[in-house]
């Protein structure tokens, strides 16, 4: 038969008072609860700003451009990036990978064929292919190809269909503008040669007409024959759009980014900030609440130091009573952290519906992590209760 | 199970008493079956040695051994194993918890290593006349009412030694008799040793070998 704590149990219940029982478990719920809360917003924020980037393989592609100042205007390749000035991108810690946006060095012109009377000059651009959010297997071109597959941006699609409107030119829903073809028309070189352009995506990162990079190789050195110019503006990989490293190198650079995409980064460090000072006083909370309940159980043991010291004299063994000691307080422990748990809950609730208006980047419900946070606090404070009362008996013995 | 006593000497003794006593400062060991009794009178040392043997106290020059062990080398885990299981022990102040009743008392020893069922407390309560005062807190019983709760307390684990200490010093001679044949009975049936420690050589104990400290 199991050895019972039951009859021991009388002989520890010496003279605790209950508001000082009460004082510890609410200082210990309002320390994990605002713990845990610290927990939730930081991972708000960071889902957030996240989020609100084109994030490919958990990296954020973000493209930069030169300062244009009117010094610059006066001398155009200045505005250009240099391959060494790629390069130097490249070798940065906090940028992954860079690739320049190619341009066409020769006269493109684009009509709608008989069917409208629409005719336009035109550019397009092409990238590395890593760099491309939306790449179908039919992005392809081998010379002597007449159809050239083009991935055009959302953002050109939507100005098409504000102009279109105006100019009297059929509307076309985004859904039917992949497979939408038109005729292209390249010169330069003494030559001409019409190709058929087919949108076959449509990207929401990169603000370009792209091609593959196979044919604007083949046409720039086909209709322009000249030494290739450097590219106006560069793709870079990071890990974090946001990074202040990042920021200060481009800054010292005089490389312009998207100003959208990083002002929440700027803001994040304030944010974060602030809560990760939450989160701080939230722990120094947690450790004094803690502190009040291992007072509490020093009291204990001090109080029924005669009665523990004769049960170690009768030959009850001091990690059995550790254990049973320190479990004593193991329904209080999970109680004070499901109620934080709880109350955590509610506020990331009442946060997500009424202030972040259910923002699809975020979750009514808590991270896992905080959940995981709360677990550890338990095991913690038992484990740290545990060491504490066998030291106590081990002096006792 | 042997227990082996050498060269053993209270820290705060001069080394002179070892010329007086059959105990300091000599070899001796407890064999199965032995009845010791140890005749010391006040200031001898009586309770130190008791304290010594149970492993409650270290402050000795010399050597107690348990089964070839160190007793003073023993962990706190192994002291509660060598308590629980193969010493037991009536101390001369009794040690009981006073705010708790005496059924309790008895309980809390008998399910550490429950060598009888509960029912054997009440008969071992009523051969001694206690039966009665065992739903009593013990703070309200007399001293020979504690002495024989104790007494009972000893005997409710399985022990190799039986350490007693006084343990009849508030008792009078029918109910001493009535304890002591109760004690000899539970330690035959455990073929175990008892030692015996009192002030002065009494006939109610019949002893086997007699030490005077």
């Amino acid at each position: 038969m199991a050895l019972s704590f039951k009859p021991i149990r009388p002989l520890l219940e010496t003279g605790t008072s209950a508001a000082s029982k009460w004082f510890s478990y609410i200082g210990l719920c309002l320390g994990v609860l605002l713990l845990l809360c610290s927990i939730q917003m930081y991972i708000n924020i960071r889902q957030m700003v996240v989020e609100g980037n084109m994030r490919k393989n958990g990296f954020d592609y973000v493209p930069i451009a030169k300062n244009i100042t009117t010094e610059a205007l006066k001398n155009p390749e200045k505005t250009l990036f240099t391959q060494p000035e790629v390069d130097e991108l490249k070798t940065q810690p906090f940028i992954q990978d860079a690739a320049p946006l190619i341009a066409n060095q020769f006269r493109i012109q684009l009509s709608a064929g008989s069917l409208l009377s629409f005719e336009t000059d035109f550019f397009i651009e092409s990238l590395k292919e890593d760099f491309i959010d939306t790449v179908p297997p039919t992005f392809k071109w081998q010379e002597g190809q007449e159809t050239i597959p083009i991935i055009f941006s959302s953002d050109f699609f939507e100005i098409y269909t504000v102009f279109s409107a105006g100019q009297k030119l059929p509307k076309i829903p985004r859904d039917a503008a992949v497979g939408f073809s038109f005729i292209v028309n390249c010169y330069g070189n003494g030559r001409q040669q019409q190709f058929i352009g087919k949108i076959v995506a449509l990207s929401d990162r990169v603000n370009s007409v792209l091609v593959p990079e196979s044919f604007l190789s083949w046409a720039n050195q086909t209709f322009d024959q000249q030494k290739p110019l450097g590219a106006s503006r560069v793709f870079i990989k990071t890990k974090d759009a946001n990074d202040p490293h990042l920021l200060s190198f481009l800054d010292s650079k005089h490389y312009v980014i998207n100003k959208e995409q990083t002002i929440l980064g700027r803001n994040k460090m304030l944010l974060q900030g602030i809560v990760t000072g939450m989160g701080i006083f939230g722990l120094i909370v947690v450790v004094l609440a803690l502190m009040l309940f291992s007072f509490y159980l020093q009291l204990i043991i001090a109080r029924s130091k005669d009665n523990l010291k004769l049960l170690l004299t009768l030959g009850y063994s001091p990690s059995w009573m550790s254990k049973k000691v320190s479990n004593r307080f193991l329904p209080v422990y999970i109680f004070v952290v499901l109620v934080a748990l709880l109350l955590t809950q509610a506020i990331q609730w009442l946060f997500y519906h009424y202030i972040m208006q259910d923002k699809p980047q975020l979750s009514p419900f808590v991270h896992w992590a905080v959940g995981a946070t709360a677990l550890a606090l338990i095991l913690l404070s038992l484990f740290t209760n545990y060491r504490m009362v066998k030291n106590q008996l081990y002096k006792l013995n | 199970m042997q227990l082996v006593v050498s060269q053993l000497l209270p820290a705060y003794f001069d080394e002179s008493v070892t010329q007086v006593s059959e105990i300091w400062g000599k070899e001796w060991a407890v064999e199965k079956n032995d009845l010791i009794k140890i005749v010391a009178p006040s200031g001898s040392g009586k309770s130190s040695l008791i304290n010594f043997l149970y492993g409650l106290r270290t402050d000795y020059t010399g050597m107690i051994s348990y089964s070839g062990k160190d007793l003073s080398h023993f962990s706190p885990e192994q002291l509660a194993g060598y308590r629980k299981d193969h010493i037991s022990i009536v101390f001369q102040d009794m040690r009981l918890f006073a705010d708790e009743t005496a059924a309790l008392n008895l309980e809390i020893k008998r399910q550490l290593n429950p060598y009888h069922p509960p029912e054997k407390i009440k008969e071992m309560a009523e051969r001694l006349g206690i039966d009665s005062r065992l739903s009593f807190k013990c703070s309200t019983c007399s001293y020979g009412e504690q002495q024989r709760i104790a007494i009972i307390r000893s005997l409710l684990q399985p022990f190799d030694i039986l350490l007693l200490d006084e343990p009849f010093s508030h008792l009078d001679n029918n109910n001493s008799e009535k304890a002591m044949q109760l004690i000899l009975e539970e330690t035959r049936a455990r073929n175990a040793s008892i030692i015996y420690a009192d002030l002065e050589r009494s006939e109610i104990f019949p002893y086997t070998r007699i030490y005077h400290l």
